[in-house]
């Protein structure tokens, strides 16, 4: 991602002039604060924005929705909003073969002939996010914690190369959200998944991420890294985890 | 209470009196013949209970009708809905479809059960064309306004996964707008069925054929019968959906049933 910049009605921008680089493999976070321009960040990333200047390459694709072309890449970036967008009046099991659809032709998934080796992923992928015995309940009925998770099963389901998840824990308790947290960092090892998670907390993302980026006002990246507990500032040099939280993190609401 | 509100208040009416020496509302001619009314009320009490048998028959077969209307109207609406929905279909697609759609809902069933019986003759089948008709209208109204107002996360976010237009309206759009779509078919099949009753005065069955012909006549202690057997159907069904109404679509989106509120 090089001079991105990016706006919503092509007068003020939310973001100017940002660059970024994300290695395959990295687990990388976004802090920001509200209106910093992160989720607008993510939508350039799989293509639901195009930047209007600067360059986004993803695999040496252009992400852009409206290209056919690229379909076929989308459906291997797995992508989480900050709403979830689950289909409420569906059961779990339902929800999670969307994120098998693509792979599906139109005949087939009209009248849910799923083959049997999807299915049989569903309930691995739903395993895994610890849901499995409650695939025929409607998403309505669950939980926050829970719904995040078949959000996840969905994401997985899309057997992707990339995860983008917006502030999927920043409404749940600390608890549930580390719950939640875990079951991301199993999958990403299991399916050696990079994942660029945008986070509103600051301790989350250094417990989580060995790679933090933090916005501010949709101008600047600053970038942090952190191996175990080595935390490194690249701008400033500061090495230990309260000297950061001092300086990026917002305080309490 | 303003001396605007007062104007206002005075000039409509006045405006319901001018209308009514318009159209002749004579309320003398009310009150002359009210006795009327009481020789029919006195009339209709003296059942003439060897027609339950008739009318129980003409009442089965108005349900019949009405249920058959109201399916084949609801299968038709679906796609039809969607076409006629905005934030799916194509201006050019789902303008017309509109509008045809409001013409089929301008007119009453009775005047499409007439041009009906043109069509295909007298009897029952003319008044199942004229209720799936109108129906159609209705349901295609209700249903596509439901997928107009559907929540738009999750359309946003399987259109990222990479959905084909086809499987966004069979896996998110379907099922985000279906919850109405059992209480408006319960709305619509009583409906019908109070249409259905009335749809025999141009000869298109069911039990409208014997009120109105019984009536006719003079005959009121018969068409009384069939009236009230009308009635208590109507009230059977009312009855009846309000229970599935809340076993199954109560519980389904609250986990609960309706409580009276507390205050």
């Amino acid at each position: 991602m090089r001079n991105v910049s990016a706006s919503y009605d092509s007068k003020n921008l939310i973001l100017k002039n940002v660059s970024m680089n994300v290695k395959r493999g990295t687990n990388y976070a976004i802090v920001g604060a509200s209106g910093s321009g992160k989720s607008t960040l993510l939508k350039l990333m799989n293509g639901m924005m195009i930047p209007s200047s600067g360059v986004v390459l993803y695999n040496y694709q252009k992400p852009d929705l409206k290209n056919k072309e690229y379909k076929k890449s989308i459906a291997k970036i797995g992508y989480i909003p900050q709403t979830l967008g689950l289909v409420k009046n569906t059961s779990v099991l339902e929800n999670v073969l969307i994120g098998a659809l693509p792979r599906l032709s139109n005949f087939k998934s009209f009248f849910k002939m799923f083959p049997k080796e999807e299915i049989e992923k569903a309930h691995e992928v739903l395993d895994l996010v610890g849901l499995d015995t409650k695939s025929n309940r409607k998403v309505h009925m669950l939980s926050g914690g829970e719904k995040r998770r078949v959000a996840i099963a969905r994401a997985l389901m899309q057997k992707p190369d990339v995860l983008l998840a917006d502030e999927i824990v920043s409404e749940l308790d600390s608890v549930t959200a580390r719950e939640v947290m875990d079951v991301i960092k199993d999958a990403q090892k299991k399916f050696k998944l990079t994942a660029i998670m945008i986070h509103h907390d600051m301790t989350l993302a250094l417990e989580y991420a060995n790679r933090v980026a933090v916005i501010q006002e949709g101008d600047k990246i600053l970038e942090i890294g952190v191996d175990g507990d080595q935390i490194i500032d690249f701008q400033t040099g500061n090495l230990t985890q309260e000297e950061i939280l001092e300086m990026y993190n917002e305080p309490e609401k | 209470m303003n001396q605007k509100n007062n104007l206002v208040i005075g000039a409509i009416i006045a405006i319901v009196v001018v209308m009514s020496y318009d159209v002749g509302v004579d309320p003398i001619a009310f009150v002359e013949g009210l006795p009327n009314l009481g020789i029919v009320l006195k009339e209709m009490t003296e059942f003439e209970s060897e027609h339950w048998g008739t009318a129980f028959w003409a009442m089965l077969e108005t349900i019949e009708m009405a249920f058959i209307g109201t399916i084949l109207g609801v299968v038709i609406s679906l796609p039809i809905s969607i076409f006629a929905a905005r934030n799916i279909s194509n201006k050019y697609v789902y303008g017309p479809l509109r509008a045809l759609l409001a013409a089929t809902r301008t007119f009453p069933s009775i005047l499409w059960a007439i041009l009906f019986v043109i069509v295909v003759g007298l009897g029952p089948f003319a008044g199942i064309l004229a209720i799936t008709l109108y129906t159609i209208g209705f349901i295609s109204k209700l249903q596509y306004e439901s997928i107009e107002a559907i929540d738009y996360d999750p359309v946003e976010a399987t259109t990222a996964i990479g959905l084909s237009k086809i499987q966004l309206i069979r896996y998110v759009i379907i099922p985000e707008s279906a919850p109405h779509l059992l209480s408006q078919i319960l709305y619509m099949f009583d409906y019908n069925v109070r249409q259905t009753s009335i749809l025999g005065i141009v000869g298109a069955g069911g039990i409208g054929f014997y009120i109105i012909n019984y009536i006719k006549f003079f005959e009121y202690g018969k068409a009384a019968v069939f009236m009230l057997v009308v009635l208590v159907t109507v009230l059977a069904i009312d009855w009846a959906s309000v229970k599935i109404r809340d076993r199954y679509i109560m519980k389904a989106q609250h986990g609960q049933q309706v409580k009276p509120m507390k205050n």
